[in-house]
């Protein structure tokens, strides 16, 4: 297979923007900005059927194509790229900012020039400092070489590229709130609409990507639409895709291959198969720990984002956490509860005082104070949360928790019942 | 116009109204807490969530807007289920503070949770543990465990006054309205934050415990502290709350709140107005009549007072100095009587003091200083009265109303024979010739000119205290003391009536049109 | 307050977007960088530079994880304690250090060498478990390793 994205991974060179260049980049920027319309860009990555790589899988080119054809002085246009990645069981953005940062300012870059932005913001979460430290670097080359500031490649188009941190909020990765957060305000996601192609970051009309997915412009443009629709499984789930394999396997890691990777091949070539021998597959979270779980019987499935929509589930980040039997399911939902009391931003009533609550209930079933309603409570309180909420963080928080509930009822019933861990040899205590 | 139906109720709505506000406007009452008509929406407390058909989830009510041709539910089986929903989420973290808590009673808490709730609790986890008992201002005390974050009073801060004291600290489930330390909640219109706050977080503190508020007597009135006149609700409770056999003497004003008025002060009233009654009830009242610093009975003082007015007026040299807080009803009948007395140098004070602030408060401290021009005349000032008086014009003066300041002697010249009709021991009650007391801004009904004209009714809130009379009836005993032929007032409205029967800008203002908010009166022409 | 450098750090930094109160999150950093952590002081000097209220910096101050109000221990010590990194052991890492450095997570050591926290996921789950020790990560972490890097730090 051919790798696409991560090609430059391996090589330091390509590091600078010299070693970069050498390896062909910056060719489809040129391309781009000498030689095509933004809005023949835009076509062209539409045509490519490249959706987000951040979770959503929107359509990007459709997403471009919502913002105005024409700028209005007084309200220029933004782009900004969501590096906040901070999705459980992800980790491949991280992967280029670090070891291809110039991929990533170039599919930037021609992004920026499709949807005629002054400026791109990177905002990338506090807790990168290398990667941050390395897109400065990369910036700054960028800068030098004519790639970004006045005149890029001497055209009439001028935009800024601009590194901005965070600082440890995983709802920043929301584009509301990332908006928010870049305006100088608490992470608080917004109401929609407006939706940011209207009026988004400094009530400016905004495009919101994700790392990943502007790291495919520049192939989009160099071979073609059509190259990128024979890549992954046309049309709808086309392209390379970074997956991310972690938890109980022998080779955990970032893999690239074309959208459509069948699972098991992930986990059993690609990653190595199972940590231990003795220890066979029991669960997969496949897309990011804000999707429903599937049990080992329903991992005969491709990793695109149809396939595994169908599945009742959704590809998400692709950060895909792999439980053995040696998990206690109760204690791996303890822990993803706690991951979204903690991130919840707080501003609106369901997920506020829902997410504590869930936390509160399965601790008591882990810790062996469960009662027998307490099932029932979880599903309740997970439903009550669905659907209700100004964000998604509610529904990443609920959707889970019905699904280990669900699909792992026995063990969960055994905790309340007998106070004990069904996974028998493994206990795993919860984080309080 | 868009055609919505909302409950199977078809109506046409302004185009850019939520379903919220013509929900409310039809009366269909939709829970919120959020919401507020005078701040931005936030959309956060999630109460208001409705269910709109085709859409594929319930949506919130406040920031939805119509569409023509939507059919909204605001009470089908989800949106009642939802509103459960949320009702539970807001309750498990709240503290069960209700017995010591003095939202009891207009919390939207409390009368959410028993039309909405489930009347049950499932929570049994150890509740969030927060400050309490905060004091974040002068005014204000703050339960960051009571409050539901629904942003209100930071919106405040934030958009009305611009000063931003508040904010939200924290995150998550530990999210809690907060002050930055050291700095507290001062601006003039801190109150407000008090009124808004849907449940006890926010507190008043001269209110904090001072009595359960199904104790109070609710009266729409005018405030009388500067020449704005915002609209507020006077809230009348007994001393204590235990009855007293003597009854309605104990009764004072317990509380203010702002009252809503789109044409004077929208949502809002500053701190200075909101605690005026701590003022009042601070200020010395004038216990009885006396004369000459006698105690005397009310006839014996009227005829005294009536004797030594028209002595100075037809000599001619009868002056009047008129507080402009003083009602118009009192000001027609106090200039009717002084001209049937054979006429004065009418004068009214004026209470200019500091700026406007370019919110509510106005410099002008006069609640009818415009009213007072109205009647006494534009160019009637205290200081050509006063002058007057230096000069020898003036040897009687008959000064009315209060400026509650006990240490006010202006008005109070030597040489001069003075009658004092007002609530307060002041300076020139205190030498007066005849000194009689009239009832102070909650104890009387009248009418007040705001600065820009607009005329509204003051109202009694509850009995005078040592039997002080309205001044206008004073006026018109006096008048009969003297056998001078005035009309006999039964009532405000009575003197109302008379003064509207003048040419001027009171034709055309009554009770009945005022109202509760009040109506515009015009200029006099050439004025 | 931080000196003329300072300032004309801030500066730069403002320049870098349309409105001033956009600078409130990379300034602060700024600040944490000069200082170790941020202050009430300097929250109201940030304050007043942007434009902003003091409630509104200290709000960001409280909501983002990363700021520090008071100063932590020369050697920060964050472990990842997410789903990934517990799958492979960041539930005995933590144990191990706690007994390790005599303290529980959430505290520093009385000689203020390291202070120990449990976070959520750092975007590391191919190398779990791991942590964060001040601005590096350490990743593929073992009982051993930690001993190790532990001794190594002054």
């Amino acid at each position: 297979m051919e790798r696409i994205l991560t090609r430059n991974i391996d090589k330091p060179e390509a590091l600078t923007i010299a070693g970069y260049e050498g390896a062909g980049g910056y060719q489809a920027l040129r391309k781009a900005v000498t030689s095509m319309t933004p809005d023949a860009v835009t076509e062209e990555v539409k045509k490519s059927g490249l959706r987000g790589r951040g979770g959503a899988g929107f359509p990007c080119g459709l997403k471009w194509s919502f913002m105005p054809k024409e700028v209005d002085p007084k309200r220029p246009h933004y782009f900004l790229i969501n590096a906040d990645e901070s999705e459980p069981g992800t980790f491949k953005d991280r992967l280029l900012m670090e070891k291809d940062p110039h991929l990533v300012l170039e599919g930037s870059l021609i992004g920026a020039f499709a949807i005629r932005a002054k400026a791109v913001y990177i905002y990338i979460r506090g807790e990168f400092v290398y990667g941050a430290h390395v897109l400065d670097r990369a910036v700054a080359e960028a800068y030098a070489k004519g790639y970004a500031g006045k005149n890029i490649l001497g055209s009439s188009w001028s935009c800024d590229l601009i590194v901005h941190r965070g600082a440890g909020a995983y709802i920043c990765g929301e584009e509301t709130a990332l908006m928010s957060s870049l305006e100088g305000n608490r992470g608080y996601p917004r109401l929609k609409p407006p939706f940011p192609a209207a009026s988004g970051v400094w009530a400016c009309p905004t495009t919101i990507n994700n790392v990943e997915t502007v790291a495919n412009v520049p192939f989009i443009i160099e071979r073609g639409a059509d190259w990128f629709q024979s890549v992954g499984k046309a049309p709808k789930n086309t392209g390379p895709k970074l997956y991310c394999l972690s938890g109980h396997v022998k080779r955990p890691g970032v893999y690239e291959a074309p959208l459509g990777l069948p699972m098991r091949e992930l986990i059993y070539e690609l990653g190595g198969g199972m940590l231990s021998e003795d220890r066979p597959l029991k669960a997969v979270i496949p897309g990011g720990s804000s999707v429903p779980v599937l049990r080992a019987e329903e991992c005969d499935v491709d990793l695109d984002f149809d396939s595994l929509a169908a599945k009742g589930t959704m590809l998400g980040s692709a950060g895909l956490m792999v439980m053995d039997t040696g998990t206690c399911m109760v204690a791996a939902m303890a822990r993803i509860a706690h991951f979204y009391h903690h991130e919840s931003c707080g501003q609106c009533t369901p997920c506020r005082e829902g997410c504590g609550w869930l936390e509160r209930v399965l601790n008591r079933i882990e810790g062996g104070t469960g009662k027998q309603d307490d099932l029932d409570l979880l599903l309740s309180v997970s439903n009550n949360i669905i659907g209700n909420t100004i964000c998604a963080l509610g529904d990443a928080a609920a959707m889970p928790a019905i699904s280990f509930v669900t699909k792992f009822k026995d063990e969960f019933k055994h905790h309340i019942d007998h106070k004990s861990c069904l996974s028998g040899t493994v206990q795993l205590q919860g984080v309080r | 116009m868009p055609k919505v139906t909302i409950d199977g109720m078809e109506m046409e709505v302004a185009a850019g109204q939520t379903i919220l506000q013509a929900a409310l406007a039809r009366g269909r009452e939709v829970p919120h807490y959020c919401y507020h008509p005078g701040l931005s929406i936030a959309g956060n407390c999630r109460m208001c969530l409705v269910e709109v058909e085709k859409a594929p989830k319930l949506v919130i009510g406040c920031y939805t807007p119509v569409a023509d041709g939507m059919i909204v539910h605001t009470a089908s089986p989800k949106v009642i289920q939802a509103r459960a929903a949320m009702m539970e989420f807001f309750l498990i973290n709240h503290p069960l503070d209700c017995p010591i808590c003095d939202q009891a009673g207009e919390c939207r808490l409390q009368e959410y949770a028993v039309e909405h709730g489930t009347g049950v609790s499932r929570y049994t986890e150890p509740k969030l543990a927060l400050s309490k008992a905060v004091d974040i201002g002068e005014h204000v005390m703050l339960d960051q465990e009571r409050c539901i974050q629904c942003s209100r009073c930071i919106r405040f801060c934030d958009e009305v006054t611009k000063t931003g004291e508040l904010g939200f600290f924290e995150r998550g489930e530990r999210s809690q309205i907060g002050i930055f330390p050291g700095k507290r909640l001062n601006n003039n219109y801190s109150g407000n934050v008090v009124d808004i706050c849907p449940v006890g977080a926010l507190t008043l503190k001269e209110f904090r415990f001072a009595t359960r508020v199904w104790y109070l007597k609710n009266t729409p009135t005018v405030c009388g502290g500067c020449a704005r006149g915002c609209n507020v609700m006077a809230a009348v409770g007994k001393q204590n709350t235990m009855m007293t056999t003597r009854g309605q003497q104990d009764d004072r004003v317990k509380r203010i709140v702002a009252r809503v008025n789109e044409s004077v002060n929208g949502h809002w009233i500053c701190d200075v107005g909101r605690l005026s009654y701590e003022r009042e009830q601070g200020a010395t009242r004038l216990s009885g009549p006396h004369i000459g610093g006698v105690a005397a009975s009310y006839d014996d003082a009227v005829a005294a007072a009536s004797t030594v007015l028209s002595t100075g007026a037809k000599a001619g040299k009868l002056g009047v100095i008129a507080s402009p807080r003083t009602v118009c009803e009192d000001l027609y009948a106090w200039g009717e009587l002084t001209a049937l007395m054979g006429g004065a140098t009418l004068g009214v004070r004026s209470l200019i003091q500091g700026e406007d602030d370019n919110i509510l408060l106005r410099a002008d401290k006069g609640a009818n200083s415009k009213g007072a021009a109205w009647i006494f005349g534009e160019r009637a000032s205290e200081a050509d009265v006063l002058a007057a008086v230096a000069a020898g014009k003036v040897t009687t003066l008959l000064v009315l109303g209060d400026t509650l300041d006990p240490n006010d002697t202006a008005t109070a010249p030597a040489g001069v024979s003075v009658v004092y009709v007002g609530p307060f021991v002041s300076g020139p009650a205190a030498t007066a010739a005849v000194a009689i007391p009239s009832a102070s801004w909650s104890e009387a009904d009248g009418t007040y000119v705001n600065f820009e004209g607009r005329a509204q009714r003051v109202r009694r809130c509850h009995l005078p205290l040592h039997d002080a009379r309205p001044g206008w009836r004073i006026a018109a005993d006096l008048a009969q003391a003297g056998g001078l032929a005035m009309p006999a007032f039964t009532s405000a409205a009575d003197v109302l009536a008379a003064l509207a029967k003048r040419p001027g800008p009171f034709e055309g203002v009554s009770v009945e049109a005022m109202g509760l908010l009040g109506m515009p009166a015009s200029a006099p022409a050439g004025a | 307050m931080l000196g003329p450098e300072f300032e004309k750090t801030v500066d730069a930094i403002v320049a870098k977007y349309p409105q001033p109160k956009a600078a409130i999150l990379p300034v602060l950093w700024e600040v944490q960088k000069a200082k170790g952590y941020i202050d009430l002081h300097s929250e109201e000097w940030v304050a007043s530079r942007l434009g902003v209220a003091a409630s509104h910096v200290h709000g960001c101050v409280t909501f983002y994880t990363m700021y520090k109000q008071r100063p932590s221990g020369r050697h920060h010590i964050q472990v990842c304690t997410t789903l990934s990194c517990m799958l492979r052991g960041s539930d005995e890492l933590v144990g191990h250090l706690e007994k390790k450095l005599g303290i529980k997570t959430g505290e520093t050591t009385p000689d203020g060498k390291f202070s120990l926290v449990r976070v959520e996921c750092l975007g590391s789950c191919g190398t779990a478990p791991m942590f964060q020790l001040n601005d590096d990560y350490h990743e593929n972490l073992t009982l051993e390793s930690v001993d190790r890097l532990l001794a190594s730090l002054d």
